[in-house]
C-alpha cells in the first residue's frame, strides 16, 4: 500500500513562521520526517511522496491550498494518508486536520494525525481523522510517529483495529461494541465495591458533562421584538450554496428572507438525511415557519422578523460543533440587535 | 426467606421411550411432551429438535427462553400466578434442569419482539444459549387475529413453553440434585449486627411495561407490569419464578424468563451478601411511556429506598430508547436522595456508531456498565441449517431484520437488535461498548 505524507514548512525544511505563507510544494520523495516514517512502515506500507505548505497559507486560504493539493493528490495512487505530527503547534494542527479531513472526504482513505491534547486541531478534527495522542514539542518526533505508523501497518494488514484507548487516538465520538472477559454481573459489582468504598472505578460509557447556559431574560414587549428564526431542520436554498452538510453538519448558512412570505417549494428544500424529507421538500416552512412568522408580524404580534434565517442540520452533529455554531450564529443575531429567536429542530 | 435450588447439570437431552433424567442426560418422549404442547387447541402444528454448542445451526423466530424446573417444597407450581395458585414464590426446594434450556421457536411466523440464536459460528456465544444444550420447540398456531401484525403477543406459543417446562421438570422431582444452591435472605430487621455494620443494597429492575395494550408485557405474578407501582420485593420470588418475559420490543434488549429466574446479577448481589454489603432486596420497578409515569415511579421507588435506608443501588433497564428516560431518571433520582449507583442496559449507537448511546443521558449517571450496541450489524455465512424460518427475519417486521437482510445465497445481515435476549441485560453479557 502506498501512503503520501503532509508537513508545514518548519519540518518541510523551509523556514519558521517568515515562510508560515508557503504554497504547496510537492516532492517527489521524501523529506524530514517522512523518511523516519517511511521507515517505521515498512514493508506493508510505502511513503511516496510528502506535501510541504505553510501554516498560514493553508488555514487562511484553505480553499486555493486544497485545489492544488487534490490536483497533485489526482495523479497519485495511494491508500493512506499522514499528516503532522503537529505537537503542540495550534495552526500546524488546524493545518494537519483541514488536509485529512478534504482527503478523507475526497479519496475514502484512511488520515492518520498526531497532535497533543492542547492542540485546538484535536477538537475541531478528531471525529474526522485518527488523531494520536502526542507530546508538546518536536523532541517527542519519534515516539508520536510510532503509533501512527503501528496502527497504520494494522489498517494494510487488515488487522482487528482496537477501541481508541488501546491504539492511542483521540475518540472520534464512534462507539461499538466489543468483546469482554468478564460477565457484566460481575463488572457491576466490581463498580459497586469500588463506588461505594470510594475507590476510583472507569464506567464503561461516559456521559459528558454539560454547559449549563443560564437562559436570557424574557422579551418584555414582543410587538417591539425583533425575532429572529434559527434551525436544525436543513432547510437550504434548492443549490444548497454554503454546501451544509447532510448529516454530522460542520457548518451552517444564513439566507436572506427579507422579500419572501413563505419557503416556496423548488426554491427551498431540506438536506437534513435524519427524516424522510418529502413532507418538507414539498413544505420548506414546516422547517423554517416564515409563513407562520409573516402572519404574526402583520398581526403586530411581534416587532419585526429579522431579515436572515440560520440553519444546519442536527442529524449526527456533534455537541461540539453544535456549540460552535451556537456561539457564531448568537454574535451575528446579538450585533443585528435582535431580541429573541425560535429555533426549531426536527 | 429460604430458597434451595436443586441442581441438575444436564450435559445432553435426547429422545427416547421415557421421560427421565440419569447422569447428566435429559431423555424425552416426543409423544408425551407433543400432548403438553396440544393441550392448547391453539397450536396447530408442533415438533422438537435438540441442537448442542457448535452445531451450524440458527434458530429463528426465537420468542422465548426458560428453565426446566419443578417445585418440590414450598409452593405448587413453577409460575405462581400464571400456571398455578397465586402464592409467593421464593421459599422451600425448587429442582432445576441446569445448563440446558427450552427454547420456543415459531415455525414460520415473527415479528418485531422475536430473535436469532446461533448455534455455531462467529455469533455462537452472542447468546448464552449458543453455549448450552437446548431443547427446541417448533411449532405453529391459529392465532390468525396477529398473524401479520408486526407485534405479536406469542401467546399459545409462550404459554407452551411454560408447561414444557414445568412437566418435563417433574422428572427430576424426586431425585438427590447434583448439588443444592441456598439462598437465604432473612427479614432486613432480623440479619445480625455484623450484616447491619455493611452498606445496604438494592437492586433495581425496570422490566419492559410500556405496551399498554394487555398481553405484551413482562408479568410478575401473571400480573401486567404495566400496572404496578414500584413494589419491594424479595430476591428469591425473582428466582424462583415470579417473573414471566414479555413479548414487546426489540428482542436484544428483553430479558427471558430463563434469564429473570436464574438472574446473574442477583446471584452476584447475593455472593457478597454478609461480606462486602448488606443485599437489602428487589425495588422492582417500572417503564412507562408517559412522561407523568416515569416521574411517578422514579419517585416512589426513591421513597423505597430512602425508607429503607439504602447506601448503593444497582439499576438495570429492560431496554433501550424512550426507557433510557425511565433509566437514567432512576440514576439520577436516587444519586439526588445520596445512593451511590451502578447502571447495567444496553446502548443505541446508530448505524454509524455516532448517535448519542442513550436517549436520556445525565452526567450524575457515573457508573454504567454496557452490555452490547443495539446498532450493530452482524454478517452471517450462507449454509447454516434453520430450525424455523429464517424468512421471518427480513419479512416479519423483525427488529434487526428488513427486506432484503437476507441475500439468495443464505447469508444475511442483521443489527444486534434481532439478536434473542442478546445483550443479557440480566448481567450474563460478555460484551460491552467502547470509543473508536
Amino acid at each position: 500500500m502506498k501512503a503520501i505524507h503532509y508537513i508545514n514548512q518548519f519540518f518541510g525544511q523551509i523556514g519558521g513562521e517568515e515562510k508560515a505563507d508557503q504554497t504547496p510544494i510537492f516532492h517527489d520523495g521524501l523529506i524530514g520526517c517522512s523518511m523516519m516514517l517511511n521507515g517505521m512502515v515498512k514493508p506493508e506500507i510505502e511513503v511516496t511522496n510528502t506535501i510541504v505548505c505553510g501554516d498560514n497559507y493553508i488555514t487562511n486560504h484553505t480553499e486555493e491550498a486544497l485545489k492544488e493539493i487534490f490536483a497533485f493528490l489526482d495523479t497519485k495512487e495511494f491508500g493512506m494518508f499522514f499528516a503532522g505530527p503537529a505537537f503542540m503547534a495550534g495552526r500546524y494542527g488546524v493545518g494537519c486536520g483541514i488536509v485529512c479531513k478534504a482527503v478523507s472526504e475526497r479519496y475514502h482513505v484512511p488520515v492518520i494525525t498526531s497532535m497533543n491534547e492542547e492542540n485546538p486541531g484535536v477538537e475541531e478534527y478528531k471525529s474526522v481523522a485518527y488523531i494520536f495522542k502526542g507530546g508538546r514539542k518536536a523532541t517527542f518526533m519519534k515516539a508520536d510517529i510510532t503509533p501512527m505508523a503501528a496502527f497504520a501497518k494494522k489498517i494494510a494488514k487488515g488487522e482487528t483495529l482496537l477501541p481508541a484507548a488501546q491504539e492511542g487516538y483521540f475518540p472520534r465520538g464512534i462507539r461499538a461494541e466489543i468483546p469482554c472477559d468478564t460477565m457484566a454481573a460481575d463488572r457491576v459489582i466490581d463498580m459497586l465495591l469500588k463506588k461505594i468504598n470510594g475507590e476510583p472505578f472507569q464506567t464503561e460509557l461516559i456521559i459528558p458533562a454539560m454547559e449549563k447556559i443560564p437562559p436570557a431574560a424574557p422579551v418584555v414587549d414582543l410587538s417591539k421584538a425583533t425575532i429572529a428564526l434559527v434551525s436544525s431542520s436543513g432547510v437550504v436554498p434548492v443549490d444548497n450554496p454554503d454546501r451544509i452538510q447532510s448529516a454530522s453538519a460542520q457548518k451552517w448558512g444564513k439566507y436572506d428572507i427579507s422579500k419572501l412570505d413563505h419557503l416556496p417549494e423548488g426554491v427551498f428544500k431540506t438536506i437534513h438525511a435524519g427524516f424522510d424529507p418529502a413532507a418538507m421538500c414539498a413544505v420548506p416552512d414546516r422547517g423554517v415557519p416564515l409563513d407562520a412568522m409573516r402572519y404574526f408580524e402583520k398581526q403586530g404580534k411581534i416587532g419585526k422578523l429579522y431579515d436572515y434565517f440560520y440553519v444546519t442540520v442536527g442529524t449526527g452533529t456533534t455537541q461540539a460543533f453544535a456549540a460552535k455554531f451556537g456561539r457564531e450564529i448568537a454574535k451575528e443575531l446579538h450585533d443585528a440587535h435582535v431580541d429573541a429567536v425560535i429555533l426549531t429542530s426536527t | 426467606m429460604k430458597l434451595e435450588i436443586g441442581a441438575f447439570h444436564v450435559k445432553d437431552i435426547k429422545f427416547g421411550d421415557k421421560t427421565f433424567y440419569e447422569a447428566g442426560v435429559l431423555t424425552l418422549n416426543k409423544e408425551e411432551l407433543l400432548k403438553v404442547v396440544k393441550e392448547d387447541e391453539h397450536i396447530t402444528t408442533a415438533d422438537f429438535k435438540i441442537v448442542h454448542p457448535g452445531d451450524n445451526v440458527i434458530l429463528c423466530p426465537v420468542k422465548e427462553a426458560v428453565e426446566m424446573r419443578c417445585k418440590v417444597s414450598g409452593g405448587h407450581g413453577i409460575f405462581p400466578g400464571v400456571l398455578s395458585e397465586m402464592e409467593v414464590a421464593g421459599s422451600g426446594r425448587t429442582h432445576c434442569l441446569q445448563d440446558c434450556a427450552l427454547i420456543v421457536v415459531g415455525e414460520h411466523a415473527g415479528g418485531f419482539q422475536d430473535g436469532v440464536i446461533a448455534m455455531g459460528g462467529k455469533y455462537q456465544h452472542h447468546t448464552i444459549f449458543g453455549d448450552m444444550v437446548n431443547l427446541v420447540l417448533v411449532a405453529d398456531t391459529d392465532e390468525d387475529f396477529e398473524r401479520h401484525e408486526q407485534q405479536k403477543k406469542n401467546h399459545a406459543l409462550r404459554w407452551a413453553g411454560m408447561r414444557l417446562a414445568e412437566y418435563i421438570g417433574q422428572c427430576v422431582k424426586d431425585l438427590e440434585p447434583e448439588n443444592i444452591e441456598v439462598y437465604d435472605l432473612p427479614a432486613i430487621n432480623q440479619r445480625g449486627p455484623e450484616v447491619d455494620k455493611l452498606p445496604r443494597v438494592v437492586y433495581v429492575l425496570q422490566p419492559q411495561s410500556q405496551m399498554e395494550t394487555m398481553g405484551y408485557n413482562t408479568l410478575i405474578y401473571g400480573w401486567d407490569a404495566n400496572h404496578i407501582l414500584p413494589t419491594f420485593m424479595h430476591p428469591n420470588e425473582l428466582l424462583d419464578g415470579c417473573m414471566v418475559s414479555g413479548s414487546f420490543m426489540p428482542t436484544s434488549s428483553k430479558i427471558s424468563t430463563y434469564e429473570f429466574a436464574t438472574n446473574p446479577m442477583i446471584k452476584r448481589l447475593y455472593a457478597q451478601h454478609g461480606k462486602t454489603i448488606n443485599f437489602l432486596g428487589v425495588i422492582m420497578s417500572t417503564l412507562n411511556v408517559k412522561m407523568d409515569e416515569k416521574v411517578r415511579c422514579v419517585k416512589m421507588a426513591g421513597q423505597i429506598a430512602t425508607s429503607l435506608g439504602v447506601d448503593a443501588a444497582v439499576v438495570a433497564e429492560e431496554g433501550y430508547g424512550n426507557p433510557d428516560v425511565d433509566y437514567t431518571a432512576m440514576l439520577v433520582e436516587l444519586e439526588k436522595l445520596g445512593i451511590k449507583t451502578i447502571g447495567l442496559s444496553d446502548e443505541c449507537t446508530g448505524r454509524d456508531g455516532a448517535s448519542q448511546p442513550l436517549v436520556s443521558m445525565n452526567p450524575a449517571t457515573n457508573a454504567l456498565v454496557t452490555t452490547g450496541n443495539v446498532s450493530q450489524m452482524y454478517e452471517f455465512p450462507a449454509g447454516m441449517e434453520v430450525i424455523g424460518e429464517l424468512e421471518a427475519l427480513a419479512r416479519d417486521g423483525n427488529s434487526g431484520g428488513w427486506e432484503g437482510c437476507i441475500r439468495p445465497d443464505g447469508s444475511f445481515v442483521m443489527e444486534n437488535n434481532g439478536m434473542f435476549c442478546a445483550n443479557h441485560i440480566s448481567g450474563y453479557s460478555m460484551r460491552t461498548c467502547a470509543d473508536f
